[in-house]
């Protein structure tokens, strides 16, 4: 017997179960052609350009799509060979031996990994491209963004599924051979036993879910967050699958020991369906309720981004007009000249195009990296070693009073102090060769310094700015960039043209390019910008959005088709024996409760334990606004539950079509 | 009192591309008395099964009535039909049609529980059952657990818990072995003497032999019927194994 034999058989084998091997092949091209995207975007110009915390976003993103992709796969297949061990029990009895057996497995793996390889790697770059012209064109980006693919994608992509194929392979191998034929004649009839140790996998899940809140309710800061959010996400994965397999287990279990609950139509029908089956049952709403957490985070999350832009804008240019002056390394004295004098000029400049100045802000300051140790402040360079330095920014009392509309007096040894972690807790801090005497104030300043640990030290005057670098000088004496900066930021009134004109001359004289050594930028030409760059995290939210939903719309599909096949005969048993149709909804109603509110619930609580976490990361992205993101993941949430709620109605229709 | 009658029972399959009909009943007329244990005997082809699905309402005459206590079934509303089956008719079955995802206590219940029953009338009337049919000891196994008689103990049980007017059994030996056949003769038997009524269809003479009488069906109609009377099984056998014979050689005669 050649291979060709073999072959055709495999073939022949497929096409006979084409019930079982069309869902398969579906849902197995939808999670390649998934984890294609996903590689694909991790290169996409946009996600490396952008922000260099995106390209680690989507390696946790594709890493997370991986590990799902095993387990789908592994599972659909199970559920898969499980129903065929009466078929391929034959062939032993007919005369095949193991080895026979086991190539014709071999060709049916490889014929239907090579079409769902090929099929998933087709639809992906269909997909993406389609996709992205249509956002591209329904949000109006300024600047399209391109969808491109590498080979390399393609490679990584066909070198995992062709290992997880492999796996379902020696999986399938394993099945057969250790089992005699008459045992896998009867293989389909045996209900799911109970998985060993149920209540130590249901402890260990809550360890494990634990563990992946403990970390996002601990973050300390949104560096931290980024490093952690990929053990927290993977904790949480891992949690669920245990939760859902002792958890629902251990529910059903109950139910059914309880008469009354049990002992009804629609209840007696769905709970020892889905007792006969638990540990598919686990899995299937499992892998439902991730990839309905990622749909929530990724959506509500760029949406915030989106909605915070504004709020973003603002915590960067607090006024329309903003001037940063950079200080001159040799000479202070002209640059504290240069301070009033830019004032001046600029008011001139406005009122000269007819502007009113409604507010005006004007702060002159110094920063330094370093740590906080034993009472003082020790210098760092910025690049130090792995661990992250404390920014400090220092103030004269002077230019704070009068931004903050204080009226704070100091004397020589004292100062005001705000530490964005409220961890220090001395009442005095040396910095140099001074010491002070602290005074704790809240946050008056930038929004950022609550991005990374940060501490604003407010100083009596000028002077001691000046003693703070010569400190600093004196240890790191190559050191080029200790200056004190200033920043001017003005709010005007006039009519728009006005408002243009004086942009325009601005931005022609303080600019990188002018003579002059201010930088000036205007709110309305950045948000412009921003937008354009937000616009796109909307872009890839949006689509992220859609290809988890498509992954969930498949997977309840896969799930409740071959259910239904499953049950198919048990129904017609039943209806031999008084069962009507009323009653057969009545039992896919039942199932709601579990398919539907399960998933959504234990996703929702998911997110709402990433809420620190993620909060941490917008951060990043500029968003510090909580009420935006808790409406929107509100909204969200409400969104898929309802997107859902149809996807389940359409497919539980499926399931009774087939099973009536 | 005549529990079932059976008049002028009509059944023509059409098939579905062809004017071509095929007459699988073609005038059958009979009936059956409370209390009493009728067989159906007949060569495959004969129309026994037909005619069963036609008692059982899984199947529609083309003309002709079923009486159940003077009702006819064909007036019965679709939406009453489940309901009917369920409460007045108790089904066994030759590849016993057990769920594997139920337990055997769950399995004999389910007509009660899609009846909507108390749970504590359905406790009451499982264990005088499973004790009398010898099944207590396995109630909380699985179908796939038990052996083949014990699995037909099982569908009788279930036949019998909604206390139907009348039981019908399809082939009900023709999955076991002879010594699990004739318990399960026996059984079937000494639920018959508590005065349940039972039809069932079999090719084996030995079951039929436990019956009251036998009716013996050929080409769509009732050709023969034999009541045993006073005499012993084994002397029914005999005489049905006869009746057989003569029935056989008639139709080589007519062909």
């Amino acid at each position: 017997m050649n291979n060709r034999f073999f072959s055709s058989l495999a073939l022949r084998n497929i096409k006979s179960n084409k019930q079982l091997y069309i869902p398969f092949l579906l849902s197995s091209t939808a999670i390649i052609a998934m984890f294609f995207l996903m590689v694909s975007l991790m290169t996409n110009r946009f996600v490396q350009e952008r922000s260099s915390s995106l390209p680690t976003l989507f390696m946790i993103g594709v890493v997370v799509i991986g590990i799902f992709s095993v387990i789908f796969i592994l599972y659909t297949n199970s559920f898969l060979i499980k129903r065929r061990k009466k078929e391929i029990g034959l062939y032993g009895i007919l005369g095949l031996e193991k080895k026979h057996v086991a190539k014709i497995l071999f060709f049916e793996s490889l014929f239907s990994s090579l079409l769902s390889i090929a099929a998933g790697l087709l639809t992906g770059l269909l997909f993406g491209r389609l996709v992205f012209m249509l956002l591209n064109f329904m949000l109006r980006m300024p600047n399209n963004i391109m969808y491109t693919t590498s080979l390399l994608s393609v490679g990584v992509t066909i070198a995992l599924f062709t290992v997880i194929f492999g796996l379902t392979y020696l999986y399938n191998v394993s099945q057969f051979t250790f089992a005699n034929p008459i045992k896998l004649l009867k293989g389909k009839q045996e209900g799911e036993k109970e998985p060993k140790g149920s209540l130590i996998l249901f402890i260990l899940s809550l360890i494990f879910l634990g563990w992946g809140y403990g970390i996002s309710i601990t973050i300390p800061d949104p560096l931290a967050a980024i490093e952690k959010f990929f053990l927290a996400v993977l904790l949480v994965i891992i949690g669920t699958y245990l939760l859902f397999i002792s958890g629902s287990i251990f529910i059903l279990k109950a139910l059914k020991n309880n008469k009354r609950i049990y002992y009804r139509p629609g209840a007696f029908i769905s709970i020892s369906g889905m007792l006969y089956r638990m540990k598919q049952n686990a899995v299937g709403l499992a892998n439902i309720c991730i990839l309905a957490s990622m749909v929530i985070i990724a959506v509500s999350t760029t949406v915030t981004i989106y909605l915070g832009s504004e709020e973003t804008l603002e915590n960067r240019y607090p006024y329309e007009h903003n001037i940063k002056l950079f200080g001159d390394m040799d000479n202070v004295a002209e640059m504290n000249n240069r301070f009033f004098e830019l004032q001046d000029e600029v008011l001139a400049l406005t009122e000269e195009k007819g502007l009113e100045v409604t507010e005006m802000e004007s702060y002159r300051y110094e920063s330094f990296f370093g740590k906080l140790e034993d009472g003082s402040f020790v210098f760092e360079q910025s690049s130090a070693d792995g661990t992250l330095p404390i920014l400090m920014m220092a103030i004269p009392l002077e230019d704070f009073n009068e931004m903050a509309g204080e009226n704070y007096s100091l004397e020589d040894d004292e100062a005001l102090f705000y530490h964005s972690t409220k961890t220090y807790e001395k009442e005095e801090l040396a910095i140099g060769n001074k010491s002070y005497r602290l005074t704790e104030i809240e946050n008056e300043f930038s929004a950022d310094m609550a991005l990374t640990e940060s501490i604003a030290i407010v100083v009596p005057d000028v002077s001691h700015l000046l003693d703070f670098r010569e400190a600093y000088m004196e240890q790191f004496p190559e050191s080029t960039h200790i200056t004190i900066d200033a920043e001017i930021g003005w709010n005007t009134e006039g009519t728009e043209e006005q408002e243009e004109a004086l942009i325009e001359q601005l931005r022609s004289e303080y600019s990188f390019s002018s003579e002059n050594d201010g930088l000036y930028n205007s709110r309305d030409v950045q948000r412009e910008e921003w937008y354009s760059v937000n616009g796109g995290f909307l872009f890839l939210g949006v689509f992220l959005g859609l290809l988890f939903t498509l992954g969930t719309l498949l997977i309840t599909y896969f799930k409740q088709v071959s259910e239904g096949f499953d049950d198919r005969g048990k129904f017609q048993i039943m209806q031999k024996v008084g069962l009507d149709e009323e009653m057969i909804k009545e039992s896919t109603r039942s199932q709601i409760v579990w398919m539907f509110l399960l998933p959504i619930v234990i996703a929702t609580i998911h997110v709402s334990f990433a809420y620190p976490i993620v909060r941490k990361l917008l951060m990043i992205f500029g968003v510090t606004n909580d009420m935006t993101w808790l409406l929107t993941f509100i909204a969200v949430v409400i969104a898929f539950a309802a997107i859902y709620w149809m996807i389940y109605r359409v497919t539980s229709r499926v399931y009774y079509s087939i099973v009536k | 009192m005549t529990l079932l009658e059976i008049k002028n029972l009509k059944k023509i399959y059409t098939a579905r591309f062809s004017n071509q009909q095929t007459e699988a009943l073609a005038a059958v007329n009979f009936s059956v008395e409370e209390g009493e244990f009728v067989s159906i005997m007949g060569e495959s082809g004969s129309g026994k099964t037909t005619l069963l699905n036609i008692i059982s309402t899984l199947d529609d005459a083309s003309s002709g009535e079923v009486y159940l206590d003077g009702n006819p079934l064909s007036k019965i509303k679709d939406k009453e039909i489940s309901a009917f089956r369920r409460n007045t008719l108790g089904f066994v079955f030759q590849d016993f049609n057990l769920l594997d995802n139920f337990t055997i206590k769950d399995n004999i219940l389910l007509p009660l529980v899609l009846s909507k029953t108390p749970i504590e009338e359905m406790e009451s009337r499982l264990m005088p059952i499973v004790r009398n049919l010898g099944i207590e000891a396995h109630i909380n196994k699985f179908p796939y657990e038990v052996s083949g008689g014990q699995k037909q103990r099982v569908a009788v049980a279930r036949a019998l818990i909604t206390k139907p007017k009348i039981i019908l059994a399809d082939e009900p030996t023709g999955a076991l072995d002879s010594k699990a056949s004739q318990n399960l003769m026996e059984i079937l038997r000494g639920i018959n003497e508590t005065g349940q009524t039972i039809l069932m269809v079999t090719h084996s003479t030995r079951a039929a032999s436990f019956s009251k009488r036998v009716l013996f069906i050929r080409d769509g109609s009732v050709y023969h019927e034999i009541y045993r009377g006073e005499g012993s099984a084994d002397e029914f056998m005999d005489r049905i194994s006869d009746s057989l014979k003569v029935l056989s050689s008639r139709g080589e005669r007519d062909e």
